[in-house]
């Protein structure tokens, strides 16, 4: 009744300021030149529903209904005047100017305006010569026939009704090589009912272990932890699909890895939509043979340990921020909460005091939710202090609440508990040349932080201690794992980690005490103690013990899934020991397995130079250092195969670059004086000279290419003290003592 | 006039009532003849209710609309609960593209095992006083309407949605029309889809 009051009020005052309002209209119209024509279908609304809501709302799309045509639009008109006005649609969750992203969602001002105008005018169709040509929507893949198509064991059955549902379906990655993936289309086979998915890369195939008899089916739950495995191997990628994501494109020299035994989860928010839906999800995957030149990686200001949320509290607020060691730019943000999330923030602060926010939203939404790619890089320089700052309304005026009455809520991976993350991709930037790989730093950094939050964390510390051993902080590494065995001394994975972190620090024989009791207390994740395995072989052919490391090697290839580190350590070993062949062997299986292979590639090319194939030498230390850019050895050897192709220029480029990356290598310095010299620039040769012979002063050879350089420069009796010094060395040095007896000569 | 009862005094005493609501709300008792659309399969409807039905229920449903929809299963279970106790349901299609084909189809996709009526007239639009789908209308046998609006408060508004119904108000207005109880009304507006209304 009382609404019915109200609307009778509204009719009496809408009719007044009607009649007053009617005189002047007639007179603005008597001298108005032109009235503006109202807005139709064809010319004003169509462009802004092909521009923000055909994506999904086409036939088959998405959305649950068409707006395609004239008909659509007039026929969901009052949904559309709803939704576009309460900005339910186009779902946009960021606050503009507090970010700025790309692929913005959100309508504009104009837009919203316009639809407003067009459907309180009447919906005019208008002229539809007027009207833009149709999109044109089909169901087959975006980017064409993927690579290689992963489906799931079982289809999915999404009951009728009920509540959301949360599912992990694994589709176990088949291939026995590597592949880099440059993009991903995903089609969940049932689009209207799944609201959003989140790929997560199963690095050990853990989900699918913790499940062994029903994984097929897959595994319910909103958030899910998967094993990373011991390498430091980021996942650096959001692989998030939202219904109008047609495919996920990384960015140039970005792509992402898969290795054998990986698993890809879809972890999939499904709305029923009234009967029972079933999914035969498929996700598309496109290969390309290069791997990333730019390395992102994740990581998440979080405060899931402050989450306990009284019954009730409208207003709940937890902070986290952590400062960058390195200078950063930041690609992306997922901001993520479950029910009770409302107010998110995240900002920046610079070194110099200025603001920069991340993002910002004020009405969270779970089923809204998004990643966002900001339009260009942000940079952020080593200081920065990230920040948080989340709101949760644990009340019962929450809509979302879950709980009725409200109760008790704190973090956890189930819907009904609560999360407090900001992710961010960031990349490493002005990182220099020849340091540990920056994103260890971030590592470093974040896990610190973390442990200030929660100091006992065990994952945390593990994390911690090998972002220190990434960095050849071997020393203050294995003091984090053994603190972490204090909890958990018979943990094999720790056990390993500590043992290779021992074994950098050069305490040999206790690495190897802790490689075999990890061996010997192996658990189910890894039954063959294959990781402790591998780490002592490899430790074998460090020290030169060949023998034993081929057994190693060999054993583990018994024991664990082949894979291409173990066939090119095996390599390696063998060509310690001389079995050159055997070894060349082992390298190319490695690559058949991974054809980015660092030790496979870096030790053919090595191989084939020696053998004086300088042609095959290059492309295959090419490819080694596609692999990995930072080794000066690679570069070094490289730079030796262009000399022997003639190509001076080239190898004077790859000497510069490894004598950057090693600076205090004699050798390279060295090699880079000759190649110098080779090219006319003797004052730079003879400064490298020097550099090499400060930094190894019993090189004989150096002695001698010293004194070269001298006499040709007229330094007649500098060259001289330089050739003695050299035979002082080496007494038999045979082309000092020719060059003595040439300069003798001169005189 | 077999809709309003099986003696001459129960009709007499409806009849009563419905005069009484038709001075307030306009007619409540439907005439004799009146027909109350056709079934999918292009039969006039002439009874909503039938032996033994003492409360009617009328969903207003729209084939293309997604929360209507997504109430299909929530009254095949109420269904299931009330129908052996008198309480007899029927899927209304008001809207003009809502033809018997797409009706049938539709019913088959989702398996709609409740009776199904298309009210291309939308008479019982006017006389349920629904606009959008799905909205539910309460009848007594006697076809005194004594609930409309939302099925529960699932759906707040258009994109605000709770986990679960915490009223289920459907539930309590046949609960209390079967109890012949005053009948609690809808504690917020109907959200879903416009209903498409025929051109005056």
């Amino acid at each position: 009744m009382t609404t019915h009051r109200k609307l009778i009020l509204i009719s009496v005052l809408a009719a007044i300021c009607l009649l007053l309002y009617r005189p002047l209209v007639g007179t603005h119209a008597a001298t108005a030149t032109q009235v503006p024509a109202p807005e139709t279908w064809s010319r004003d609304v169509a462009p802004v529903l092909y521009k923000n809501c055909t994506t999904c709302h086409h036939p088959g799309g998405a959305g649950p209904f068409s707006l395609l045509t004239y008909a659509d639009a007039k026929r969901w008109a009052p949904q559309i005047l709803n939704v576009t006005q309460s900005r339910f649609m186009p779902p946009w969750l960021p606050e503009p100017g507090y970010g700025d992203f790309a692929d913005v969602r959100r309508l504009t001002d104009q837009d919203q305006a316009l639809l407003k105008r067009w459907i309180s005018g009447g919906m005019a169709q208008g002229d539809m010569k007027d009207a833009p040509a149709e999109p044109h929507y089909d169901a087959t893949w975006q980017m064409g026939k993927p690579d290689l198509v992963l489906k799931v064991s079982q289809p999915f059955t999404l009951p009728g009704g009920g509540a959301d549902t949360f599912r992990n379906l694994i589709l176990p990655y088949p291939l026995k090589e590597t592949h880099y993936i440059r993009a991903m289309e995903i089609r969940p086979g049932a689009p209207q009912v799944v609201h959003h998915a989140n790929v997560v890369v199963d690095r050990t195939g853990s989900l699918r272990r913790l499940h062994p008899n029903d994984w097929q089916s897959g595994v319910p739950g909103m958030e899910l932890l998967v094993d990373a495995g011991n390498r430091f191997d980021p996942d650096s990628h959001f692989l998030f699909w939202k219904p109008d994501t047609p495919a996920l494109v990384e960015p140039e020299g970005m792509p992402w890895r898969l290795d054998p035994g990986n698993d890809l989860i879809l972890n999939i928010h499904l709305k029923p939509s009234g009967k029972a839906e079933t999914l035969d999800a498929q996700i598309g995957l496109y290969f390309t043979p290069d791997p990333p030149v730019s390395k992102p990686m994740l990581l998440a200001l979080e405060r899931d340990d402050k989450l306990d949320i009284p019954a009730g509290d409208p207003n709940f607020v937890v902070e986290d921020s952590l400062t960058l060691p390195v200078d950063v730019q930041v690609l992306g943000a997922y901001p993520h909460a479950h029910y009770l999330g409302h107010d998110m923030q995240g900002w920046a602060i610079l070194p110099d005091g200025e603001k920069k926010w991340l993002v910002w939203i004020k009405n969270w939404d779970i089923d809204r939710q998004s990643v966002y790619r900001y339009r260009e890089p942000l940079l952020l320089p080593a200081g920065t202090v990230l920040h948080m700052k989340y709101t949760f309304d644990n009340s019962a005026a929450n809509p979302h609440n879950p709980h009725v009455p409200p109760m008790r809520v704190q973090a956890g991976n189930r819907s009904e508990d609560e999360m407090a993350h900001l992710w961010l991709q960031v990349l490493p930037v002005n990182a220099a040349a020849g340091g540990p790989d920056p994103r260890l730093q971030i590592e470093e950094a974040w896990m610190r932080r973390r442990l200030s939050k929660t100091p006992a964390d065990q994952v945390s510390m593990y994390n911690l201690a090998a972002a220190l051993a990434g960095q050849d902080k071997f020393a203050e590494a294995a003091t984090v794992y053994e603190e972490e065995l204090k909890a958990d001394a018979r943990n094999a994975r720790t056990l390993t980690a500590l043992g290779a972190a021992l074994e950098g620090a050069g305490q040999f024989e206790q690495a190897g005490e802790r490689y075999r009791s990890a061996i010997a207390l192996a658990g189910p994740a890894d039954a063959g103690g294959c990781d402790a395995r591998f780490d002592l072989a490899r430790m074998g052919v460090r020290r030169a013990e060949y023998a034993e490391a081929e057994k190693e090697f060999r054993a583990l290839l018994t024991a664990c899934p082949e894979d291409a580190e173990t066939r090119s350590g095996l390599g390696a070993a063998l060509l310690g020991a001389g079995r050159s062949e055997d070894a060349a062997r082992e390298f190319r299986r490695a690559l058949e397995l991974d054809a980015a292979d660092f030790t496979a590639l870096y030790n053919l090319g090595a191989m084939a130079g020696d053998g004086g194939d300088a042609q095959q030498a290059a492309k295959m230390l090419e490819a080694a250092l596609r692999a990995w850019p930072a080794s000066p050895d690679a570069h070094e050897k490289l730079a030796a195969a262009y000399a022997q192709m003639g190509r001076l220029g080239d190898a004077l480029v790859q000497l510069r670059t490894a004598a950057g990356l090693a600076p205090d290598d004699a050798k390279i310095h060295s090699s880079l004086s000759q190649v110098l010299d080779a090219q006319g620039l003797s004052e730079e040769a003879f400064g490298e000279q020097k550099r090499a012979l400060q930094l190894d002063p019993k090189d004989a050879d150096g002695w001698n290419n010293l004194g070269a350089l001298l006499a040709r420069g007229g330094q007649t009796e500098a060259a001289r003290s330089a050739f003695e010094h050299a035979l002082q060395i080496q007494p038999d040095h045979a082309q000092a003592k020719a060059n003595l007896a040439r300069l003798a000569g001169r005189n | 006039m077999p809709s309003c009862g099986d003696s001459y005094f129960r009709l007499l005493a409806r009849c009563l009532v419905a005069m009484t609501l038709f001075l307030v709300l306009g007619p409540s008792c439907f005439s004799a003849a009146a027909q109350y659309g056709i079934d999918i399969n292009g039969k006039p409807i002439g009874d909503l209710g039938g032996t033994g039905v003492r409360v009617i229920v009328l969903v207003f449903a729209a084939s293309d609309c997604p929360i209507s929809n997504r109430y299909i299963p929530e009254i095949a279970r109420l269904n299931g609960e009330y129908s052996s106790r008198g309480v007899r349901f029927w899927w209304v299609f008001p809207n003009p593209s809502d033809t018997a084909d797409v009706v049938k189809q539709h019913n088959k996709d989702f398996a709609i095992h409740e009776d199904a009526l298309l009210d291309a007239s939308q008479t019982l639009v006017k006389r349920a006083n629904v606009t959008v789908t799905p909205e539910v209308a309460v009848f007594t046998a006697g076809l005194r309407e004594v609930y409309h609006g939302r099925i529960d408060d699932r759906y707040i508004s258009l994109g605000q949605e709770r986990p679960h119904a915490e009223r289920h108000e459907l539930e309590m207005a046949i609960q209390a029309a079967l109890g012949a109880k005053p009948v609690p009304q809808p504690g917020g507006p109907p959200v879903g889809c416009s209903i498409v209304f025929l051109q005056k």
